[in-house]
């Protein structure tokens, strides 16, 4: 048997330098699993100066083990890019980005499910003038779908190497590594004619961008034909201009066509597209009509205008059902272990300032916020879940016509569903939105979808205000989805208020890839949730835990007399005196001057409300032992009597947590992603703001009907 | 499949949901114009609808895409019969 050429011919002899490859593709393609893949744990996730779109740089090995780098680039549909991503991968491959060295070669990955739609890109690639290795990916997803593609056939055509692939299962690695070490890649010869019109414009600037911006030859070629089909080249911060030279020739073409009244960037596609479609011929066969695919059967139903939202409901709910029920006995077992060590310490120490230090301080406030992991990784699990297996892009479709009421489009809801877990892989989603005003708006709403680290603060307030033994678990249930529902209802509303005021546009006109559904890559899932997980651990060891004790030390000192109650203790501490400033703008809400504590400490992070509350009454309390924190609340009081955890309190600081801004990470993210200090700081002032005066309402009609 | 010279060019948001259409003409802004292009949507690209009315659900190309009311405004088609 004679194996394949890419395989036959010579590998890079140990001891040659190894190049340094991109990964490309579209979007959806598998490319993140096959980084995964080839790189292990062996990546560093970083971002390109200037814009904040992720940049992952692995270490692979060759054939004779000797180190090889991958930089995957962000998905791209096109190289002429539509949103800050596309202009990164543009960026890299031309070398117009100095923090970026650019790539000796190129791994181009192709769903091979869509051959046609795939093959855009590649073309665009091939001009290049790179060596190129051509990854067929998804190729039992293909053949389930009645297409034969014929790899060898490809190669041919394009004359450069064709894996077939699928990465998912790790099938075509090794291939692929061994075309990977190869020293001698041959350059692509496909033949692709530029129409003859503008053929003299090609040359021009080829020329022009050889000679004024250094660029070598091929690339020069590569970037004329961009340039001219490019409509609005967006450029971002990082990316080299062009020389005044060049940018003079390119205008000068363009505004002769524009006379002409000839769109020759049309043109341009359309033969691409011509080109790919004779190798499309060639290379695929198709079985007879193979009937309604299992994704054909699935969209009739989830994407049906009344099943849709049927499903999307149904979805939602068993997702929150599940952070109730299955978390239940994970965090059962760590309350017992938290409150079991805490009276260990108080048996093994002395009485004093150190032993209060680590149970009142360190094991009460990082046990407070600990316990609540179970219910984020499921969230994790659950979003993992749906981005894998494409459902959602299918809640975006059915999301889209809400959207379009409030001038969004349904691209804007994935980061704002993806902000249920945390804000910023959320607003970090919203680089895939092509128009700049939609994306601010999505940035500005986004830290209203009520995201994992108020769940703690929720669960601690449903548990004061429903008794777990008295109240079914369905109404716990139901008022955390209207808690969930008050903020997206919130989202919304604003969104609508800022596309007719600030940020007026025309409404966005959508254009969405929906995947075929696929069985969830379980192993990336997995790795996700928990990459999710140590980040949520390794806040609670340092940043809570640090918190606590600095609360701790602020709630402890200064010393009142020996004979003061802890209550008056606590009173005149440090944090009990700042807690008392703030008191009469939180006193029209039902809040004291504990709860204010918790208030100003929860800046740093939502969850700290718990640990803060778990500290301020556990110092508190008489009791010797670690008293549930529900009842230390329930137990609470103002100077008169009156009870402070009231049911009509308990809600109003979860309305208050719907709607504040209370999270220093995202404020410094949407800092990053606007460039600007100007939005960030709105966003404290409107979304706090908004909060005051809801609970305000809340709280004062409320107590007028007697509740 | 086959069209009529008669036929007179739609909205793609008209055409029921299973018909199949041929692209003819793209209108609307030009930056929109090419990435619906590059996305399969070129002139005489085959497009068959699936479903929607609001948000329009069609496969072209192989690929099942998206596209809200106002974008299937923009791209023109003439109705084909399939035979």
């Amino acid at each position: 048997m004679s194996l394949p050429a890419h395989i036959a011919s010579a590998s890079a002899s140990p001891g040659t330098r190894l190049p340094t490859y991109a990964l490309v593709g579209n979007p959806n393609c598998g490319k993140s699993t096959l980084f995964n893949a080839l790189t292990g744990m062996k990546q560093k996730v970083g971002n390109y100066p200037g814009v904040t779109v992720e940049k992952k740089v692995g270490t692979t090995f060759s054939q004779h083990g000797q180190p090889i780098t991958v930089i995957d680039l962000p998905g791209a549909y096109s190289l002429a890019a539509r949103s800050p991503d596309e202009a990164v991968t543009r960026d890299v491959l031309l070398g117009r980005r100095a923090d970026t060295q650019q790539p000796d070669r190129i791994l181009c990955i192709i769903d091979a499910t869509n051959l046609e739609r795939n093959l855009y890109l590649v073309h665009q690639i091939l001009d290049l003038g790179r060596p190129v290795i051509v990854v067929l990916n998804m190729m039992d997803l293909a053949e389930k779908a009645g297409l034969n593609i014929r790899a060898a056939r490809l190669e041919h055509e394009l004359g450069v190497p064709v894996i077939p692939c699928e990465a998912v299962r790790g099938k075509g690695l090794v291939e692929l590594r061994v075309a990977m070490s190869r020293h001698d890649l041959p350059l692509s010869r496909h033949a692709w004619e530029v129409p003859a019109p503008i053929s003299a414009a090609v040359a021009e600037l080829q020329a022009s961008l050889t000679r004024n911006d250094l660029k070598s030859p091929l690339i020069a070629r590569a970037e004329a034909l961009l340039l001219l089909t490019d409509q609005d080249s967006i450029r971002v911060a990082g990316s080299t201009p062009l020389s005044p030279q060049t940018a003079e020739i390119l205008q000068g073409w363009k505004t002769k066509w524009e006379g002409q009244g000839t769109d020759w960037a049309a043109v341009l596609v359309n033969s691409r597209y011509d080109a790919i479609g004779r190798i499309a011929a060639d290379v695929v066969l198709r079985a007879g009509d193979q009937g309604p695919t299992t994704s054909d059967k699935i969209d009739a139903v989830v994407t049906h205008p009344v099943w849709g939202w049927v499903t999307l409901g149904a979805v939602m709910t068993l997702l929150f059902l599940s952070i109730f029920t299955f978390a239940e006995y994970p965090m059962n077992w760590i309350d017992d272990h938290m409150a079991s060590l805490g009276d260990w310490v108080k048996g093994a120490m002395p009485p004093g300032d150190l032993r209060d230090l680590v149970t009142d301080g360190a094991i009460a406030g990082v046990g407070g916020v600990i316990i609540f992991l179970p219910q984020i990784l499921i969230l994790f699990f659950f979003i993992g879940l749906l981005e894998s297996t494409g459902y959602m892009a299918r809640a975006a479709f059915i999301m889209d016509r809400l959207m379009s009421k409030v001038g969004l489009n349904g691209k804007s809801f994935i980061p704002l569903l993806s902000s249920y877990a945390c804000a910023i892989p959320g607003i970090m989603a919203t680089r895939t939105i092509e128009e700049p005003k939609d994306r601010l708006v999505t940035i500005l709403v986004a830290p209203l979808m009520s995201c994992s680290a108020r769940l703690p603060v929720y669960l601690l307030m449903i548990a004061a205000l429903l008794p777990g033994d008295r109240v079914p678990t369905w109404s716990k249930v139901g008022l955390m989805l209207l808690m969930y529902m008050l903020g997206t209802v919130g989202a919304f509303a604003f969104a609508w208020l800022f596309k007719r005021t600030l940020l007026k546009g025309a409404p966005p006109l959508m254009i969405m890839e929906l995947p075929p559904y696929r069985l969830p890559a379980v192993r990336d899932v997995a790795f996700h949730m928990f990459e999710r997980a140590w980040i949520f651990v390794r806040r609670a060891g340092t940043v809570i835990l640090g918190i606590s004790i600095i609360l701790w030390f602020l709630s402890a000192y200064p010393k009142a007399p020996d004979t003061a109650t802890p209550t008056e203790q606590i009173a005149q501490s440090f944090a009990g005196r700042a807690g008392h400033l703030i008191e009469p703008a939180i006193r029209p809400l039902g809040f004291d001057w504990q709860i204010g504590i918790g208030l100003i400490t929860s800046f740093a992070a939502r969850e700290v409300f718990v640990s803060t509350m778990s500290v301020v009454f556990n110092a508190g309390s008489d009791d010797a032992d670690t008293a549930p924190l529900r009842q230390a609340l329930l137990a609470a009081h103002w100077p008169d009597g009156r009870r402070l955890f009231t049911p009509l309190v308990c809600l109003t600081l979860m309305v208050f947590y719907v709607f504040a801004m209370q999270c220093v990470s995202t404020v410094v993210v949407v800092r990053r992603e606007t460039n600007s200090w100007r939005w960030p700081l709105f966003q404290i002032g409107y979304m706090t703001g908004t909060a005051w005066v809801v609970c305000f309402l809340v709280f004062q009609v409320g107590r007028a009907l007697g509740y | 499949m086959s069209g009529s010279p008669d036929n007179p060019l739609l909205p793609l948001c008209q055409i029921p949901a299973g018909g199949l259409c041929r692209v003819r003409m793209l209108a609307g802004d030009p930056a929109f114009c090419q990435r619906v292009r590059e996305m399969g949507f070129g002139e005489s690209s085959f497009v068959t609808k699936v479903s929607g009315s609001s948000t329009i659900l069609c496969q072209v190309a192989g690929t099942r895409i998206a596209l809200s009311h106002d974008a299937a405004v923009n791209i023109l088609v003439e109705p084909l019969t399939r035979s």
